[in-house]
């Protein structure tokens, strides 16, 4: 009851509330710490277990070297796709109505709810050796799974909801008008979308990107699947961690600690930008 | 010339938003179309801004063709109830923004733009604002910063939404003179929409009063409130209140007494409706002359004092409205029983659709004038 009271409660709190405060936020830091920032904290400890010069020479193999180069690039190329994907469903979405509008609302939301390794499949499926377009892809010399066209459509399919998803909500809350009034001042399309609309959209625009690199860079499981681990070809930085896993422990925990730190900066920019712009997001 | 608007029909699935409206405007008219939500004055409103296009009908400007140019190329100068104004630029780049946005041939210098952007902001009295946030501003200064950026693109015509509809009382009436005064020094022919009716009759030269995507009634604001042509504009403009009359051999009954109607056609007639509005209903010096009627209660409001009464058998009670000097004759209170009379009663005749066959305005004689003025003679029983 105390609990309840502590959220609920307005004006002075009285001195069980107060208390009951405190055990609640103390609970939800403990349970956070225990889950999430000790493991964390263990990566970076396991990794520089065997101190400095061991790390440093971990994390300059050529292996994991690529593999951070594999990692970049195909979050370079996926991101910006999903970026333009992401801008032109929610810009649809919000600003006609068509048939088959819940049908494309749906369809954003499925990579969210299917399992990763199953997108992968799906990939394989299509473009693998024995898949529909197989035959074809073979016979032009077109190499897409194992290979980096596969890991971009892999990522690109497990991460297409981020973007949009951020922005629909938003733009659905701005409505049309202000697009309705430069259109009734003169601007073309462009002039629309470029001077109005996309200035009130680029702090949630910028987050979902975020958001969407975060879970690029991190992917595992559909990736898995179309990446043959050819090490320093086809391993993106997590296969690597996965691999060095089953031979070199420390190794492992230090590529593990770089993968790690590309996120965790992400994420720090995430909330740099929600600190400074957290009233335009939503 | 200005804007011929005909036969304009608009249609959302089965609900008619426009049905058969025309309407002429001449040239720097300040036109208002009144109207409940749902009668059709936004949708006429985002047709002649070329937001929306109607199913039939046709527009002409100077006899040109409207409807056949886009929004962008309009010349339409549109301001949104609640402004829509660009928030992540400044004042001075929300007005220039129509000037920027030109085709390089025809975009000014950034100096004359600069200039252009000051008259303006000088002409809506916030010169010193150029360099505000809309965020930083205050609704009235907010909905100017929209007229100035509305008026940037030199409109031939200029449509406002609802002007006054989000701001607060004080500063919509303060507001309602000044934007009168401001169409007067400009000229632009003008159309706004609103629902208020003090709003509408206040400030337009010309009202058209809008119900269910039909003009009920087009005339100055004296004209719509002294002669309501439907029952709709004798309820909405002149708060005219049903009363159980009955029209019939030429004789109209109400409430036990009979006056004569002459020339008013009731055989086609669906429905006849009776009304009066608060002014017309006058105390009577003697509680035992005229209709008795029960004060239910009593509202001192700023100079006039609105009173409800029960009047014979109506379950409704009736509205009536006196000024305070008036009132105060009277030595009456809430609960007492009063006589009163009726000056002027409103009369129509509809057909099924509610078409209006037949309209009369009666001043039915009071009981103490034993001689009747006009067609209206009482009828002694």
């Amino acid at each position: 009851m105390a609990a309840v009271a502590a959220v609920v409660s307005i004006g002075r709190p009285s001195a069980a509330t107060r208390v009951a405060r405190i055990v609640l936020v103390l609970a939800a830091l403990a349970v956070l710490g225990w889950l999430l920032v000790l493991p964390l904290l263990a990566i970076f400890a396991e990794a520089f277990r065997q101190g400095l010069a061991f790390y440093l020479n971990a994390i300059r193999q050529p292996d994991t070297v690529a593999a951070v180069r594999l990692t970049l690039t195909v979050a370079a190329i996926a991101v910006p796709l999903n970026l333009v994907f992401g801008l032109a469903a929610a810009w649809s979405m919000t600003h006609f109505e068509f048939r088959g509008k819940a049908l494309l609302a749906a369809l954003i939301d499925l990579p969210f709810s299917i399992s990763p390794v199953v997108c992968g499949m799906m990939l394989i499926l299509i473009y693998g050796k024995d898949g529909w377009l197989g035959g074809w892809l073979q016979a032009h010399n077109l190499q897409v799974i194992f290979a980096l066209p596969g890991l971009v459509l892999a990522t690109v399919l497990v991460t297409l909801p981020f973007v949009a998803r951020e922005l629909i909500p938003l733009m659905q809350a701005q409505g049309s008008e202000q697009e309705e009034a430069a259109l009734t001042l003169g601007a073309n399309g462009w002039q629309i979308f470029f001077r109005v609309t996309l200035p009130r959209v680029r702090w949630a625009l910028l987050y979902g990107v975020l958001l969407c690199n975060a879970r690029a860079m991190g992917e595992f499981g559909a990736v898995y699947v179309v990446s043959g681990h050819l090490r320093g070809i086809t391993n993106t930085l997590p296969l690597q961690v996965d691999q060095l896993y089953q031979e070199n422990f420390s190794a492992a925990f230090a590529a593990a600690s770089l993968l790690a730190l590309l996120t965790v900066l992400t994420l720090g920019i995430k909330r740099f930008v929600e600190w400074r712009h957290g009233d335009q997001l939503h | 010339m200005g804007i011929e608007i005909s036969r304009l029909r608009r249609q959302f699935g089965q609900f008619a938003a426009l049905d058969d409206v025309s309407l002429s405007i001449g040239d720097g008219e300040f036109v208002a179309v009144l109207g409940p939500s749902g009668s059709g004055k936004t949708s006429l409103l985002r047709i002649l801004a070329g937001l929306d296009q109607p199913d039939a009908g046709s527009v002409l400007r100077d006899g040109q063709d409207l409807l056949a140019l886009d929004a962008r190329r309009r010349g339409v100068g549109l301001v949104f109830q609640h402004y829509a104004l660009f928030p992540h630029m400044t004042v001075a780049q929300n007005v220039a923004f129509g000037l920027r946005v030109r085709p390089w041939r025809q975009r000014p210098r950034a100096s004359a733009i600069k200039a252009s952007v000051e008259n303006l902001l000088r002409k809506v009295e916030l010169e010193g604002f150029a360099q505000r946030y809309p965020a930083q501003l205050s609704g009235g200064q907010r909905q100017r910063v929209a007229l100035a950026r509305a008026l940037a693109i030199e409109p031939r015509l200029l449509l406002l939404d609802e002007p006054f509809g989000a701001l607060d009382a004080q500063v919509r009436v303060n507001l309602r003179g000044w934007l009168r005064e401001f169409h007067h020094s400009l000229g632009i022919t003008t159309l706004f929409i609103t629902h208020d009716q003090d709003e509408a009759l206040e400030m337009a030269d010309r009202v058209v009063l809008m119900n269910r995507g039909r003009i009920e009634q087009i005339g100055t604001p004296e004209q719509i409130y002294r002669q309501p042509a439907t029952p709709f504009a004798s309820r909405f403009i002149a708060r005219g209140q049903a009363l159980p009359g009955v029209v019939k051999d030429q004789q109209l009954h109400l409430f036990g007494q009979t006056w004569r109607i002459e020339n008013f056609p009731v055989e086609a007639a669906h429905e006849i409706t009776v009304h009066v509005r608060p002014e017309d209903i006058v105390l009577a010096s003697l509680t035992a002359d005229g209709l008795k009627a029960q004060l239910l209660s009593l509202r001192h409001v700023a100079g006039t004092v609105r009173a409800s009464l029960r009047v014979g058998n109506m379950d409704e009670p009736i509205e009536a409205e006196w000024s305070e000097r008036d009132w105060a004759r009277h030595h009456a209170s809430a609960d007492d029983a009063v006589g009163i009379h009726f000056q002027a009663l409103s009369v129509f005749a509809t057909d099924r659709e509610g078409r209006v066959l037949a309209h009369a305005t009666v001043h039915p004689p009071h009981a103490s004038f034993p001689v009747a003025v006009g067609p209206w003679r009482r009828v002694e029983a």
